[in-house]
């Protein structure tokens, strides 16, 4: 072999040391945006679906919510929540897919040949999800606006709102992106973002939490849901109430925390050298 | 130098379950620096297995392997460091420029903007893709998106490079592309090389050393020229109408020449002097009333080698096989 050929590629700079945690996430969630930005056709319909929903309940049972008691507020501050949270739940499974394309191209093998932080392999795909849902309830937020919305603690309490609903989404996203790593399969991940779909009913939706009763009240009382619900319509409708906002983060919280431990196992399985 | 060598020792992977499968059965070589290693073998013979498990992607069930002599156990990261790899499946984001992929792959090995930016450039003009920088990957040809996924591997400078049947798939002038370019990364950076194949003509082609894997175990190991010669005999080959009647050919040929091959219409008459036989071989044919529609007479090729040792034919399968393959692969990879 030649050996000064050798030396001209020996004197290239070869980084040694792995770069920390927090760039690893920052370009892989860099990377994640990029991809899922050229393919707008499947950001578009959750944020469809979500608006489409908020016209229909506004204009359907506006006018009948008068006749539940302690709606607190106008309509629109009631049912727009319920907009941004199953926005939450049919966004959280984009970037999942993104995931799952991922590791069916034959990409993910790619990444895992680097030093790469297996942690951020985890956290990028759920913070990209993050991203485009955050923009997703703003979307919707804008529409509620446009539709005569008055928030009873103005601006700050509707970035509230949208916060809330991305926290709430990145514990569903850590569930399908669990779903993507342990299936590898576009069709599982699909089907496990609907596993949620019940959830959304199983709470407060359509009257306030003290209407409910038996069974559906106790399913209620354990869903994160709930509370996050209850918390974004009393910013809309009432006030600052930092109970319920203190309540619904920790419910958020839990559920992200649940989901991540799960999606960390799901990892460990897929990346397993067997 | 041990940092661009293979050494593999009694290398075994078998998957536990109802019918136990060995996939590598016992596998030793050793490829010296700087060489081409070519690990030819069909389908399912366990070139991929071999593959994953010296590129840390799989573990073995026993046995040893240094990859630049780290194990491929034990000192996984290091191994990730000193090797490149482009496996079956090209592994890219189509929806990514290739200049995206090639900074974020150097990036996560460590290396600063800059100089994953400076690696990228020059990597994107070794691979001939510097005028489709701002292109996704998905607007690139099989051709092109080989030689990028080639250059993913080679964004941290590996002393050893693994490809994984690198040219299946693609059309011969894509093929010799890439022929081209693992041969010029061998030549002008050292880089050792071991690429698994199903084509004869690839490893002849590119190896200095050819190993013949059937089965789960090396069946032949050598250079092409050394596995040719070690066939020692010039042929005549004689393609008759039916595989009937070749097996009547062959019985008639029978005590002519040194060894004789039938493969369905195909008989291969095996001697040292073939020329000068071929009035003998004509006669005793016509006596036996048989005309086969073509005699030729060829030097062994590792094609010849190949069908001695495996008893198959590589290239009749060939095509049948990358039909049933395309359909199969993704479901492989997935495993």
């Amino acid at each position: 072999m030649n050996t000064k050929t050798l030396d001209i590629a020996a004197s290239r700079p070869v980084a040694k040391k792995p770069l920390s945690l927090p760039v690893h996430i920052y370009l892989l969630v860099v990377r994640s945006l990029t991809s899922l930005l050229r393919t707008p056709e499947a950001l578009l319909p959750p944020i469809a679906i979500s608006i489409f929903f908020l016209v229909i309940y506004q204009s359907t049972l506006g006018k009948a919510a008068g006749f539940i008691p302690g709606i607190g507020g106008s309509y629109l501050g009631f049912i727009l929540p319920l907009s941004i949270v199953s926005g939450s739940l049919s966004g959280s499974g984009i970037a999942a897919q993104n995931l799952v394309r991922d590791i069916e191209r034959g990409y993910f093998d790619k990444l895992l040949l680097t030093p790469v932080h297996r942690a951020a392999l985890l956290l990028a795909p759920i913070l990209a999800g993050a991203v485009i849902l955050g923009v997703q309830a703003a979307i919707v937020v804008a529409v509620g606006l446009l539709l005569g919305l008055q928030p009873a603690t103005g601006f700050l309490g509707l970035l509230a709102v949208v916060g809330l609903g991305v926290l709430l989404g990145i514990g569903f996203a850590g569930f399908t992106v669990s779903a993507a790593l342990g299936s590898g399969s576009a069709a599982a991940t699909q089907g496990a973002s609907f596993l949620f779909f019940p959830l959304t009913f199983l709470a407060p939706t359509f009257v306030p939490l003290a209407l409910l009763s038996g069974w559906l009240e106790v399913a209620a009382k354990l869903n994160p849901i709930t509370y996050v619900l209850e918390a974004m319509r009393a910013l809309l409708n009432k006030g600052w109430d930092g109970n319920a906002i203190s309540t619904s983060i920790l419910a958020c919280l839990a559920l992200a925390v649940a989901m991540y431990a799960l999606a960390v196992f799901a990892l460990s399985v897929r990346t397993r050298r067997n | 130098m041990k940092d661009r060598e293979i050494v593999v020792e009694n290398l075994v992977k078998s998957y536990p379950g109802k019918v136990k499968v060995t996939a590598v059965d016992g596998v030793n070589f050793r490829v010296d620096e700087g060489k081409i290693f070519g690990f030819l073998g069909p389908n399912g013979a366990g070139k991929s297995t071999t593959i994953k498990i010296l590129t840390t992607l799989a573990l073995p069930t026993s046995g040893r392997a240094l990859v630049g002599g780290f194990d491929v156990v034990n000192q996984a990261t290091e191994v990730r460091r000193v090797a490149g790899v482009a496996l079956q499946e090209i592994g890219i984001d189509p929806l990514m420029k290739s200049m995206e992929l090639l900074v974020l792959q150097g990036r996560l090995f460590g290396a600063s903007k800059s100089a994953a930016t400076a690696r990228a450039k020059e990597l994107l003009e070794l691979v001939q893709l510097s005028n489709a920088v701002n292109r996704q990957a998905s607007t690139y040809s099989g051709g092109m998106r080989r030689r990028l996924d080639l250059a993913m591997a080679l964004v941290h400078q590996p002393k050893i490079l693994f490809l994984d049947e690198p040219t299946t798939g693609l059309d011969p002038i894509s093929r010799r592309d890439v022929w081209g370019e693992v041969r010029r990364l061998n030549r002008e950076l050292g880089i050792t090389i071991f690429l698994t194949t199903q084509y004869l003509e690839e490893a002849d082609e590119l190896a200095d050393t050819v190993a013949i894997i059937v089965a789960g175990q090396i069946a032949a190991e050598g250079s092409p020229a050394k596995l040719k010669a070690a066939m020692g005999k010039e042929s005549i080959n004689l393609i008759f109408d039916t595989p009937e009647l070749a097996e009547k050919g062959r019985s008639t040929l029978e005590h002519t020449g040194d060894r004789l091959q039938l493969d369905r219409e195909t008989v291969r008459l095996y001697l040292s002097k073939a020329a000068g036989s071929i009035p003998t071989v004509v006669t005793q044919l016509q006596n036996a009333g048989l005309a086969p529609i073509s005699l030729t007479l060829t030097q062994p090729t590792l094609d010849d080698v190949f069908l001695q040792v495996t008893g198959q034919r590589l290239v009749a399968t060939e095509v049948a096989q990358l039909k049933s393959t395309r359909s199969n692969r993704r479901v492989e990879v997935n495993k």
